[in-house]
Protein backbone atom coordinates (compact mmCIF):
# COMPACT_ATOMS: atom_id res chain seq x y z
CA UNK A 1 0.00 0.00 0.00
CA UNK A 2 1.23 3.39 -1.10
CA UNK A 3 0.85 6.80 0.73
CA UNK A 4 -1.14 7.89 -2.14
CA UNK A 5 -3.52 5.25 -1.86
CA UNK A 6 -3.99 5.32 1.92
CA UNK A 7 -4.71 8.77 1.07
CA UNK A 8 -7.04 8.32 -1.42
CA UNK A 9 -9.11 5.61 1.13
CA UNK A 10 -9.35 8.87 3.77
CA UNK A 11 -10.22 11.50 1.43
CA UNK A 12 -13.93 11.64 2.25
CA UNK A 13 -12.58 11.72 5.71
CA UNK A 14 -9.63 14.85 5.28
CA UNK A 15 -12.72 16.73 3.20
CA UNK A 16 -14.74 16.60 5.91
CA UNK A 17 -12.46 17.76 8.31
CA UNK A 18 -11.19 20.64 6.04
CA UNK A 19 -14.92 21.74 5.38
CA UNK A 20 -15.18 21.89 9.38
CA UNK A 21 -12.00 23.44 9.78
CA UNK A 22 -13.28 26.54 6.76
CA UNK A 23 -16.32 26.54 8.79
CA UNK A 24 -15.27 27.55 12.01
CA UNK A 25 -12.26 29.92 10.54
CA UNK A 26 -15.40 31.73 9.20
CA UNK A 27 -16.92 31.68 12.51
CA UNK A 28 -14.26 33.07 14.37
CA UNK A 29 -13.51 35.45 11.56
CA UNK A 30 -17.28 36.50 12.49
CA UNK A 31 -17.12 36.67 16.07
CA UNK A 32 -14.21 38.92 15.84
CA UNK A 33 -11.08 36.32 16.05
CA UNK A 34 -7.61 38.25 14.71
CA UNK A 35 -6.72 36.39 11.23
CA UNK A 36 -3.49 35.61 12.34
CA UNK A 37 -4.63 33.71 15.36
CA UNK A 38 -7.01 31.66 13.10
CA UNK A 39 -3.82 31.03 10.52
CA UNK A 40 -1.72 29.65 13.51
CA UNK A 41 -4.56 27.84 14.92
CA UNK A 42 -4.98 26.51 11.56
CA UNK A 43 -1.37 25.61 11.01
CA UNK A 44 -1.34 23.40 14.25
CA UNK A 45 -4.37 21.58 13.52
CA UNK A 46 -3.04 20.43 10.24
CA UNK A 47 0.04 19.31 11.45
CA UNK A 48 -1.62 17.39 14.16
CA UNK A 49 -3.93 15.98 11.88
CA UNK A 50 -0.89 15.64 9.42
CA UNK A 51 1.53 13.44 11.62
CA UNK A 52 -1.92 11.59 12.88
CA UNK A 53 -2.48 10.57 9.56
CA UNK A 54 1.53 9.25 8.85
CA UNK A 55 0.99 7.42 12.10
CA UNK A 56 -1.86 5.70 10.99
CA UNK A 57 -0.66 4.55 7.54
CA UNK A 58 2.90 3.63 9.22
CA UNK A 59 0.18 0.92 11.39
CA UNK A 60 -1.62 -0.02 8.44
CA UNK A 61 1.72 -0.75 6.60
CA UNK A 62 3.15 -2.95 9.42
CA UNK A 63 0.08 -4.68 9.82
CA UNK A 64 -0.43 -5.58 6.55
CA UNK A 65 3.51 -6.31 6.63
CA UNK A 66 2.85 -8.85 9.02
CA UNK A 67 -0.40 -10.64 7.66
CA UNK A 68 1.78 -10.90 4.38
CA UNK A 69 4.54 -12.70 6.43
CA UNK A 70 2.18 -15.11 7.79
CA UNK A 71 1.06 -15.72 4.62
CA UNK A 72 4.47 -16.79 3.03
CA UNK A 73 5.40 -19.06 6.04
CA UNK A 74 2.27 -21.30 5.79
CA UNK A 75 2.71 -24.32 3.52
CA UNK A 76 -1.15 -24.18 2.87
CA UNK A 77 -2.35 -20.66 2.31
CA UNK A 78 -5.97 -21.63 2.43
CA UNK A 79 -5.42 -22.18 6.27
CA UNK A 80 -4.14 -18.40 6.77
CA UNK A 81 -7.54 -17.31 8.83
CA UNK A 82 -6.43 -20.31 11.56
CA UNK A 83 -2.82 -18.82 11.83
CA UNK A 84 -3.08 -15.06 11.55
CA UNK A 85 -2.49 -12.89 14.16
CA UNK A 86 -6.01 -11.78 16.63
CA UNK A 87 -7.32 -8.37 15.54
CA UNK A 88 -7.36 -5.30 17.90
CA UNK A 89 -9.89 -3.30 16.45
CA UNK A 90 -14.05 -3.78 16.49
CA UNK A 91 -14.25 -3.73 13.08
CA UNK A 92 -11.37 -5.80 12.06
CA UNK A 93 -12.82 -8.46 14.26
CA UNK A 94 -15.57 -8.72 12.64
CA UNK A 95 -14.46 -8.47 9.07
CA UNK A 96 -11.76 -11.12 10.50
CA UNK A 97 -15.38 -13.52 12.14
CA UNK A 98 -16.61 -13.37 8.30
CA UNK A 99 -12.98 -14.34 6.54
CA UNK A 100 -12.82 -17.33 8.96
CA UNK A 101 -16.51 -18.48 8.61
CA UNK A 102 -15.73 -18.47 4.59
CA UNK A 103 -12.30 -20.01 5.33
CA UNK A 104 -13.55 -23.42 7.35
CA UNK A 105 -16.10 -23.56 4.70
CA UNK A 106 -13.57 -23.98 2.37
CA UNK A 107 -10.99 -26.08 4.44
CA UNK A 108 -13.68 -28.61 5.16
CA UNK A 109 -14.39 -28.98 1.21
CA UNK A 110 -10.91 -29.07 1.10
CA UNK A 111 -10.27 -31.68 3.47
CA UNK A 112 -13.39 -33.40 1.73
CA UNK A 113 -11.96 -33.34 -1.40
CA UNK A 114 -8.69 -34.98 -0.48
CA UNK A 115 -10.52 -37.40 1.55
CA UNK A 116 -12.38 -38.86 -1.55
CA UNK A 117 -9.06 -38.59 -3.54
CA UNK A 118 -7.42 -40.39 -1.15
CA UNK A 119 -10.26 -42.65 -1.20
CA UNK A 120 -10.65 -42.79 -5.00
CA UNK A 121 -6.54 -43.80 -5.17
CA UNK A 122 -6.92 -46.65 -2.54
CA UNK A 123 -10.05 -48.33 -4.77
CA UNK A 124 -8.18 -47.69 -7.82
CA UNK A 125 -5.09 -49.73 -6.15
CA UNK A 126 -6.80 -52.20 -4.76
CA UNK A 127 -8.66 -52.62 -8.27
CA UNK A 128 -5.78 -53.18 -9.80
CA UNK A 129 -4.28 -55.63 -7.57
CA UNK A 130 -7.39 -57.57 -7.75
CA UNK A 131 -8.03 -57.52 -11.52
CA UNK A 132 -4.56 -59.25 -11.58
CA UNK A 133 -5.55 -62.44 -10.36
CA UNK A 134 -8.17 -63.10 -13.71
CA UNK A 135 -5.52 -61.77 -15.78
CA UNK A 136 -2.75 -64.27 -14.28
CA UNK A 137 -5.28 -66.89 -14.48
CA UNK A 138 -6.28 -65.61 -17.77
CA UNK A 139 -2.87 -66.08 -19.00
CA UNK A 140 -2.21 -69.33 -17.36
CA UNK A 141 -5.04 -71.02 -19.37
CA UNK A 142 -3.67 -69.53 -22.09
CA UNK A 143 -0.59 -71.95 -21.71
CA UNK A 144 -3.39 -74.93 -22.05
CA UNK A 145 -3.83 -73.35 -25.62
CA UNK A 146 -1.85 -74.03 -29.06
CA UNK A 147 -0.72 -71.87 -31.67
CA UNK A 148 -2.05 -68.42 -33.17
CA UNK A 149 -5.48 -68.55 -30.89
CA UNK A 150 -3.17 -68.32 -27.59
CA UNK A 151 -0.32 -66.04 -29.34
CA UNK A 152 -3.31 -63.42 -30.14
CA UNK A 153 -5.20 -63.68 -26.97
CA UNK A 154 -1.12 -63.65 -24.80
CA UNK A 155 -1.41 -60.50 -26.83
CA UNK A 156 -4.25 -58.66 -26.15
CA UNK A 157 -3.72 -59.90 -22.31
CA UNK A 158 -0.48 -57.63 -22.65
CA UNK A 159 -2.68 -54.72 -23.59
CA UNK A 160 -5.30 -55.32 -20.71
CA UNK A 161 -2.22 -55.47 -18.50
CA UNK A 162 -0.67 -52.40 -19.77
CA UNK A 163 -4.09 -50.08 -19.47
CA UNK A 164 -4.31 -51.75 -16.20
CA UNK A 165 -0.58 -50.54 -15.47
CA UNK A 166 -0.82 -47.56 -16.51
CA UNK A 167 -3.99 -46.67 -14.49
CA UNK A 168 -1.54 -47.97 -11.47
CA UNK A 169 0.98 -45.69 -12.05
CA UNK A 170 -1.24 -42.32 -12.57
CA UNK A 171 -2.89 -43.18 -9.03
CA UNK A 172 0.50 -43.75 -7.83
CA UNK A 173 2.03 -40.69 -9.87
CA UNK A 174 0.02 -38.45 -7.05
CA UNK A 175 1.67 -39.49 -3.83
CA UNK A 176 4.69 -40.85 -4.80
CA UNK A 177 6.76 -41.14 -1.99
CA UNK A 178 4.83 -44.07 -0.41
CA UNK A 179 6.56 -46.35 -2.67
CA UNK A 180 9.76 -46.45 -4.38
CA UNK A 181 12.67 -47.66 -3.45
CA UNK A 182 16.10 -46.15 -4.95
CA UNK A 183 18.25 -49.37 -5.49
CA UNK A 184 21.83 -50.00 -7.47
CA UNK A 185 20.27 -52.25 -10.26
CA UNK A 186 22.00 -53.63 -13.46
CA UNK A 187 20.80 -51.51 -16.56
CA UNK A 188 21.04 -54.56 -18.83
CA UNK A 189 17.99 -56.29 -16.45
CA UNK A 190 15.56 -53.31 -16.55
CA UNK A 191 15.53 -53.63 -20.33
CA UNK A 192 15.73 -57.36 -20.09
CA UNK A 193 12.84 -56.92 -17.83
CA UNK A 194 10.64 -54.16 -19.64
CA UNK A 195 11.33 -56.07 -23.55
CA UNK A 196 10.35 -59.42 -21.49
CA UNK A 197 6.57 -57.50 -20.43
CA UNK A 198 6.48 -56.48 -24.06
CA UNK A 199 7.50 -59.59 -25.58
CA UNK A 200 4.39 -60.67 -27.29
CA UNK A 201 3.30 -56.97 -28.62
CA UNK A 202 7.09 -56.65 -30.12
CA UNK A 203 7.24 -59.85 -32.21
CA UNK A 204 3.57 -59.67 -33.48
CA UNK A 205 4.60 -56.13 -34.69
CA UNK A 206 8.00 -57.93 -36.28
CA UNK A 207 10.17 -55.42 -34.82
CA UNK A 208 14.13 -56.14 -35.05
CA UNK A 209 15.85 -55.38 -31.23
CA UNK A 210 18.89 -54.26 -30.35
CA UNK A 211 20.65 -53.74 -27.21
CA UNK A 212 24.15 -52.72 -27.02
CA UNK A 213 26.52 -51.83 -23.93
CA UNK A 214 23.96 -52.46 -21.08
CA UNK A 215 26.54 -53.25 -19.13
CA UNK A 216 26.02 -50.69 -16.24
CA UNK A 217 24.65 -50.05 -13.17
CA UNK A 218 22.10 -47.18 -12.49
CA UNK A 219 20.34 -46.05 -9.58
CA UNK A 220 16.68 -46.04 -9.61
CA UNK A 221 13.80 -47.71 -8.94
CA UNK A 222 13.23 -50.96 -11.10
CA UNK A 223 9.71 -50.96 -11.49
CA UNK A 224 8.88 -47.16 -11.94
CA UNK A 225 12.03 -47.88 -14.18
CA UNK A 226 10.80 -51.00 -15.86
CA UNK A 227 7.28 -49.18 -16.73
CA UNK A 228 8.98 -46.17 -17.61
CA UNK A 229 11.09 -48.43 -20.64
CA UNK A 230 7.84 -49.92 -21.18
CA UNK A 231 6.05 -47.05 -22.11
CA UNK A 232 8.24 -45.92 -24.57
CA UNK A 233 8.86 -50.06 -26.36
CA UNK A 234 5.11 -49.46 -26.46
CA UNK A 235 5.01 -46.10 -28.54
CA UNK A 236 7.96 -47.03 -30.93
CA UNK A 237 5.41 -50.67 -31.52
CA UNK A 238 2.54 -48.34 -32.18
CA UNK A 239 3.96 -45.85 -34.24
CA UNK A 240 6.19 -48.28 -36.28
CA UNK A 241 7.13 -47.98 -40.01
CA UNK A 242 7.40 -50.54 -42.43
CA UNK A 243 10.67 -52.12 -41.21
CA UNK A 244 10.85 -51.64 -37.50
CA UNK A 245 13.53 -51.45 -35.41
CA UNK A 246 14.04 -50.29 -32.05
CA UNK A 247 17.82 -49.62 -30.32
CA UNK A 248 18.64 -49.68 -26.79
CA UNK A 249 22.31 -48.52 -25.73
CA UNK A 250 23.64 -47.06 -23.04
CA UNK A 251 26.46 -44.14 -23.13
CA UNK A 252 27.92 -42.35 -20.14
CA UNK A 253 27.82 -39.11 -19.48
CA UNK A 254 30.46 -37.74 -17.01
CA UNK A 255 29.30 -40.50 -14.06
CA UNK A 256 25.80 -40.49 -15.22
CA UNK A 257 24.55 -43.25 -17.45
CA UNK A 258 21.91 -42.71 -20.48
CA UNK A 259 19.89 -44.54 -22.13
CA UNK A 260 19.05 -44.49 -25.43
CA UNK A 261 15.75 -45.52 -26.89
CA UNK A 262 15.47 -44.84 -30.90
CA UNK A 263 13.29 -46.36 -33.72
CA UNK A 264 12.37 -45.73 -36.75
CA UNK A 265 9.21 -45.15 -36.76
CA UNK A 266 6.95 -42.67 -38.52
CA UNK A 267 8.12 -39.85 -35.63
CA UNK A 268 6.33 -36.63 -34.15
CA UNK A 269 5.67 -33.67 -36.09
CA UNK A 270 8.13 -30.82 -34.75
CA UNK A 271 5.47 -28.54 -33.88
CA UNK A 272 3.93 -31.46 -31.49
CA UNK A 273 7.05 -32.71 -30.09
CA UNK A 274 6.94 -29.81 -27.58
CA UNK A 275 3.42 -31.08 -26.21
CA UNK A 276 3.81 -34.95 -26.27
CA UNK A 277 4.17 -34.90 -22.67
CA UNK A 278 1.29 -33.27 -21.84
CA UNK A 279 -1.30 -34.95 -20.16
CA UNK A 280 -4.15 -36.21 -22.76
CA UNK A 281 -2.44 -35.51 -25.86
CA UNK A 282 -2.86 -37.45 -28.33
CA UNK A 283 -1.29 -35.62 -31.92
CA UNK A 284 -1.71 -36.68 -35.25
CA UNK A 285 -0.45 -39.62 -34.87
CA UNK A 286 -2.42 -40.77 -32.17
CA UNK A 287 -5.26 -39.52 -33.68
CA UNK A 288 -4.99 -40.98 -37.03
CA UNK A 289 -3.84 -44.35 -35.81
CA UNK A 290 -6.40 -44.69 -32.95
CA UNK A 291 -5.62 -46.55 -29.29
CA UNK A 292 -3.73 -43.66 -28.10
CA UNK A 293 -4.89 -42.38 -24.33
CA UNK A 294 -2.78 -39.36 -24.38
CA UNK A 295 -1.21 -40.81 -21.21
CA UNK A 296 2.09 -42.66 -21.51
CA UNK A 297 4.20 -40.00 -21.94
CA UNK A 298 2.99 -38.14 -19.47
CA UNK A 299 3.42 -40.56 -17.04
CA UNK A 300 6.94 -40.68 -17.78
CA UNK A 301 7.91 -37.73 -17.46
CA UNK A 302 6.21 -37.03 -13.94
CA UNK A 303 7.99 -40.42 -12.86
CA UNK A 304 10.88 -39.84 -14.48
CA UNK A 305 10.72 -36.69 -12.31
CA UNK A 306 10.16 -38.41 -8.89
CA UNK A 307 13.17 -40.77 -10.10
CA UNK A 308 15.84 -37.85 -10.87
CA UNK A 309 15.88 -39.29 -14.39
CA UNK A 310 16.25 -36.54 -16.95
CA UNK A 311 13.65 -37.20 -19.96
CA UNK A 312 14.23 -35.58 -23.94
CA UNK A 313 12.74 -36.74 -26.21
CA UNK A 314 14.09 -36.04 -29.89
CA UNK A 315 11.95 -37.25 -33.20
CA UNK A 316 12.27 -36.06 -36.77
CA UNK A 317 9.34 -36.96 -38.89
CA UNK A 318 9.34 -39.85 -41.38
CA UNK A 319 12.67 -40.95 -39.94
CA UNK A 320 11.79 -41.50 -35.70
CA UNK A 321 12.12 -40.68 -32.37
CA UNK A 322 14.52 -41.28 -29.59
CA UNK A 323 14.25 -40.74 -26.30
CA UNK A 324 17.47 -39.94 -23.78
CA UNK A 325 16.85 -40.62 -20.46
CA UNK A 326 19.85 -39.53 -17.95
CA UNK A 327 20.58 -41.26 -14.99
CA UNK A 328 21.11 -39.55 -11.57
CA UNK A 329 24.84 -40.39 -10.05
CA UNK A 330 24.58 -41.84 -7.20
CA UNK A 331 25.91 -38.46 -5.20
CA UNK A 332 23.76 -35.96 -7.06
CA UNK A 333 20.44 -38.32 -5.61
CA UNK A 334 18.82 -35.66 -2.64
CA UNK A 335 16.40 -38.81 -1.73
CA UNK A 336 18.43 -41.57 -1.59
CA UNK B 1 10.71 -85.63 -9.29
CA UNK B 2 10.84 -82.19 -7.65
CA UNK B 3 7.66 -81.33 -5.49
CA UNK B 4 6.47 -77.69 -5.63
CA UNK B 5 3.74 -76.56 -3.10
CA UNK B 6 1.08 -73.90 -4.71
CA UNK B 7 -0.23 -71.39 -1.77
CA UNK B 8 -3.16 -69.51 -3.45
CA UNK B 9 -6.35 -68.83 -2.71
CA UNK B 10 -7.71 -68.36 -6.06
CA UNK B 11 -9.42 -71.59 -7.10
CA UNK B 12 -8.54 -71.15 -11.06
CA UNK B 13 -5.12 -69.87 -10.66
CA UNK B 14 -4.41 -73.52 -8.44
CA UNK B 15 -5.73 -75.51 -10.60
CA UNK B 16 -3.89 -74.17 -13.89
CA UNK B 17 -0.61 -73.48 -12.02
CA UNK B 18 -0.61 -77.48 -11.11
CA UNK B 19 -1.69 -78.66 -14.76
CA UNK B 20 1.16 -76.27 -16.24
CA UNK B 21 3.87 -77.48 -13.40
CA UNK B 22 2.85 -81.05 -14.07
CA UNK B 23 3.23 -80.76 -17.63
CA UNK B 24 6.87 -78.73 -16.73
CA UNK B 25 8.11 -82.43 -14.87
CA UNK B 26 6.96 -81.27 -11.44
CA UNK B 27 5.01 -82.72 -8.84
CA UNK B 28 2.70 -79.97 -7.83
CA UNK B 29 0.27 -79.43 -4.76
CA UNK B 30 -2.23 -76.82 -4.07
CA UNK B 31 -3.18 -76.03 -0.74
CA UNK B 32 -6.93 -75.96 -0.49
CA UNK B 33 -7.28 -75.71 3.46
CA UNK B 34 -4.96 -72.44 4.48
CA UNK B 35 -5.98 -72.94 8.33
CA UNK B 36 -2.57 -74.96 8.86
CA UNK B 37 -0.51 -74.51 6.14
CA UNK B 38 2.56 -75.00 8.01
CA UNK B 39 1.75 -78.16 9.27
CA UNK B 40 0.62 -79.42 5.83
CA UNK B 41 3.83 -78.34 4.53
CA UNK B 42 6.12 -80.65 7.09
CA UNK B 43 3.66 -83.75 5.75
CA UNK B 44 4.01 -82.57 1.86
CA UNK B 45 8.16 -81.60 2.21
CA UNK B 46 8.31 -79.95 -1.20
CA UNK B 47 11.06 -78.59 -2.85
CA UNK B 48 9.95 -75.63 -3.61
CA UNK B 49 6.84 -73.10 -2.37
CA UNK B 50 4.73 -70.56 -4.44
CA UNK B 51 3.12 -68.13 -1.65
CA UNK B 52 0.73 -65.72 -2.34
CA UNK B 53 0.43 -62.68 -0.34
CA UNK B 54 -3.36 -62.48 -0.37
CA UNK B 55 -4.64 -65.59 1.52
CA UNK B 56 -8.00 -66.04 3.04
CA UNK B 57 -7.98 -64.91 6.94
CA UNK B 58 -3.77 -64.03 7.27
CA UNK B 59 -1.30 -63.01 5.48
CA UNK B 60 1.56 -64.48 3.44
CA UNK B 61 3.86 -62.50 5.44
CA UNK B 62 2.83 -64.94 8.76
CA UNK B 63 2.54 -68.29 6.67
CA UNK B 64 5.88 -67.48 5.71
CA UNK B 65 7.31 -66.56 9.10
CA UNK B 66 5.89 -69.81 10.45
CA UNK B 67 6.76 -72.09 7.38
CA UNK B 68 10.92 -70.89 7.99
CA UNK B 69 10.37 -71.38 11.51
CA UNK B 70 9.91 -75.23 10.96
CA UNK B 71 12.07 -76.02 7.50
CA UNK B 72 14.16 -74.52 5.57
CA UNK B 73 12.33 -74.24 1.84
CA UNK B 74 13.14 -72.27 -0.53
CA UNK B 75 10.03 -70.09 -0.90
CA UNK B 76 9.07 -67.87 -3.83
CA UNK B 77 6.17 -65.00 -3.22
CA UNK B 78 3.48 -64.76 -6.06
CA UNK B 79 1.62 -61.62 -5.69
CA UNK B 80 -0.32 -58.75 -6.91
CA UNK B 81 0.87 -56.61 -4.60
CA UNK B 82 3.95 -54.95 -6.00
CA UNK B 83 5.31 -51.93 -3.74
CA UNK B 84 8.79 -51.97 -3.14
CA UNK B 85 8.22 -52.16 0.22
CA UNK B 86 6.62 -55.43 0.07
CA UNK B 87 8.97 -56.73 -2.21
CA UNK B 88 11.98 -55.75 0.37
CA UNK B 89 10.01 -57.16 3.19
CA UNK B 90 9.40 -60.42 1.42
CA UNK B 91 13.14 -61.05 1.01
CA UNK B 92 13.50 -59.97 4.21
CA UNK B 93 11.50 -62.33 5.71
CA UNK B 94 13.31 -64.89 3.58
CA UNK B 95 11.99 -65.50 0.58
CA UNK B 96 14.29 -66.58 -1.87
CA UNK B 97 12.64 -64.65 -4.89
CA UNK B 98 9.06 -62.28 -5.79
CA UNK B 99 7.00 -62.20 -8.63
CA UNK B 100 4.29 -59.92 -9.13
CA UNK B 101 1.31 -60.91 -11.11
CA UNK B 102 0.75 -61.19 -13.82
CA UNK B 103 3.55 -63.01 -14.98
CA UNK B 104 4.59 -63.98 -18.39
CA UNK B 105 4.35 -68.15 -17.86
CA UNK B 106 8.34 -68.76 -19.27
CA UNK B 107 9.64 -66.02 -16.31
CA UNK B 108 7.82 -68.07 -14.14
CA UNK B 109 9.01 -70.92 -14.61
CA UNK B 110 12.48 -69.60 -15.55
CA UNK B 111 12.44 -68.12 -12.23
CA UNK B 112 11.89 -71.86 -10.43
CA UNK B 113 14.00 -73.16 -12.12
CA UNK B 114 16.80 -70.56 -11.26
CA UNK B 115 16.12 -70.74 -7.27
CA UNK B 116 15.77 -74.83 -7.21
CA UNK B 117 19.43 -74.57 -9.06
CA UNK B 118 20.42 -72.07 -6.70
CA UNK B 119 19.38 -73.79 -3.37
CA UNK B 120 20.89 -76.91 -4.86
CA UNK B 121 17.76 -78.75 -5.62
CA UNK B 122 18.63 -80.14 -9.30
CA UNK B 123 17.40 -77.54 -12.49
CA UNK B 124 18.59 -77.61 -15.92
CA UNK B 125 20.66 -80.54 -17.38
CA UNK B 126 23.72 -79.24 -18.78
CA UNK B 127 23.67 -81.86 -21.49
CA UNK B 128 20.72 -82.04 -23.78
CA UNK B 129 20.37 -85.92 -25.62
CA UNK B 130 17.82 -86.23 -28.46
CA UNK B 131 17.39 -87.31 -31.66
CA UNK B 132 21.15 -88.70 -31.85
CA UNK B 133 22.24 -85.82 -31.04
CA UNK B 134 24.35 -84.61 -27.87
CA UNK B 135 24.26 -80.70 -26.83
CA UNK B 136 26.92 -78.95 -24.48
CA UNK B 137 24.71 -76.42 -23.05
CA UNK B 138 27.42 -74.91 -21.31
CA UNK B 139 30.26 -75.79 -23.46
CA UNK B 140 28.37 -74.74 -26.76
CA UNK B 141 29.18 -77.79 -28.64
CA UNK B 142 27.45 -80.32 -30.47
CA UNK B 143 28.32 -83.76 -30.96
CA UNK B 144 27.12 -86.41 -33.42
CA UNK B 145 29.23 -89.86 -33.11
CA UNK B 146 32.60 -88.56 -32.34
CA UNK B 147 32.62 -85.45 -34.14
CA UNK B 148 31.70 -81.98 -32.80
CA UNK B 149 31.01 -78.61 -33.67
CA UNK B 150 31.40 -75.47 -31.83
CA UNK B 151 27.95 -73.49 -32.28
CA UNK B 152 26.93 -70.03 -31.49
CA UNK B 153 24.94 -68.49 -28.64
CA UNK B 154 21.35 -68.27 -31.35
CA UNK B 155 21.92 -71.48 -32.72
CA UNK B 156 22.50 -73.70 -29.28
CA UNK B 157 19.25 -72.13 -28.29
CA UNK B 158 17.47 -72.96 -31.66
CA UNK B 159 18.22 -76.51 -31.69
CA UNK B 160 18.01 -76.57 -27.92
CA UNK B 161 14.32 -76.05 -28.78
CA UNK B 162 14.24 -78.27 -31.61
CA UNK B 163 15.50 -81.46 -29.89
CA UNK B 164 13.15 -80.62 -26.33
CA UNK B 165 10.44 -81.31 -28.90
CA UNK B 166 12.25 -84.07 -30.87
CA UNK B 167 10.11 -85.33 -33.76
CA UNK B 168 7.77 -82.32 -33.35
CA UNK B 169 6.84 -79.43 -35.80
CA UNK B 170 7.96 -76.33 -33.98
CA UNK B 171 6.40 -72.96 -35.85
CA UNK B 172 9.00 -70.17 -36.37
CA UNK B 173 6.64 -68.25 -33.62
CA UNK B 174 7.66 -70.64 -30.82
CA UNK B 175 11.05 -70.10 -32.16
CA UNK B 176 11.19 -66.66 -32.00
CA UNK B 177 9.01 -66.55 -28.78
CA UNK B 178 11.87 -69.09 -27.17
CA UNK B 179 14.62 -67.04 -28.18
CA UNK B 180 12.71 -63.84 -27.13
CA UNK B 181 12.93 -65.60 -23.13
CA UNK B 182 16.61 -66.30 -23.32
CA UNK B 183 16.93 -62.37 -24.10
CA UNK B 184 17.86 -63.19 -28.03
CA UNK B 185 15.86 -60.68 -30.06
CA UNK B 186 15.90 -61.93 -32.74
CA UNK B 187 13.32 -61.35 -36.03
CA UNK B 188 11.71 -63.13 -38.77
CA UNK B 189 15.01 -62.80 -40.96
CA UNK B 190 17.72 -63.38 -38.36
CA UNK B 191 15.61 -66.28 -37.68
CA UNK B 192 16.04 -67.66 -41.25
CA UNK B 193 19.70 -66.77 -41.16
CA UNK B 194 20.47 -68.65 -37.77
CA UNK B 195 18.84 -71.79 -39.60
CA UNK B 196 20.75 -71.97 -42.76
CA UNK B 197 24.42 -71.50 -40.56
CA UNK B 198 23.12 -74.41 -37.88
CA UNK B 199 22.00 -76.43 -41.13
CA UNK B 200 25.46 -75.74 -42.86
CA UNK B 201 27.21 -77.24 -39.23
CA UNK B 202 24.53 -80.04 -39.13
CA UNK B 203 25.68 -81.20 -42.88
CA UNK B 204 29.41 -80.76 -41.76
CA UNK B 205 28.81 -83.34 -39.34
CA UNK B 206 27.13 -85.41 -42.22
CA UNK B 207 23.41 -84.89 -40.78
CA UNK B 208 22.62 -82.46 -44.05
CA UNK B 209 18.27 -83.23 -44.05
CA UNK B 210 18.10 -83.35 -39.87
CA UNK B 211 16.20 -80.48 -39.71
CA UNK B 212 13.22 -80.26 -42.06
CA UNK B 213 11.25 -77.63 -42.52
CA UNK B 214 7.52 -78.10 -42.70
CA UNK B 215 6.02 -75.56 -45.29
CA UNK B 216 3.40 -72.75 -43.82
CA UNK B 217 3.57 -75.06 -40.17
CA UNK B 218 7.42 -74.84 -39.42
CA UNK B 219 10.63 -76.90 -38.34
CA UNK B 220 10.91 -80.57 -37.16
CA UNK B 221 14.08 -82.36 -36.35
Amino acid sequence: MTFSEFLSDRMEQIIRKLATAGGSAFFLLACGTQPGVILLLFTILLLVQLFALILEFQRCRSRLAELEAVLQGLDQKYLFAECAPLPRTCYEKRLFALMRRAGRSMTSAVSDAQTSQKEYREYVESWVHEIKTPITAARLICQTLEGEARRKLLAELTQIDAHVQRALFYARAESPEKDFLIQKTPLASLVAAAIQEHQALLIQNNIRLETKDLEHEVYTDRKWAIFVLGQLLQNSSRYRSETPFIILEALHLGNQIQLLVRDNGIGIPSHELARVCQRGFTGTNGRSRGGSTGMGLYLCQKLCGFLEIDFSISSEEGTGTTVLLTFPAKKNLTKL
Amino acid sequence: MQKIMIIEDDPVIRQELSLLLETEGYQAWAVTDFASVPDQTMVYAPDLILLDLGLPGQDGWSVCAAIRKRMQVPIIFVTSRDSAMDELRALNLGGDDYITKPYNIPVLMARIKTVLRRTGKGGEAEILEACGLRLHLTRGTLEVQGQTAELTRNEIQILACLMKRCGEIVSRADLIDTLWDNQIYIDDNTLSVNMTRLRTKLAHLGLSDCIRTRRGLGYQL
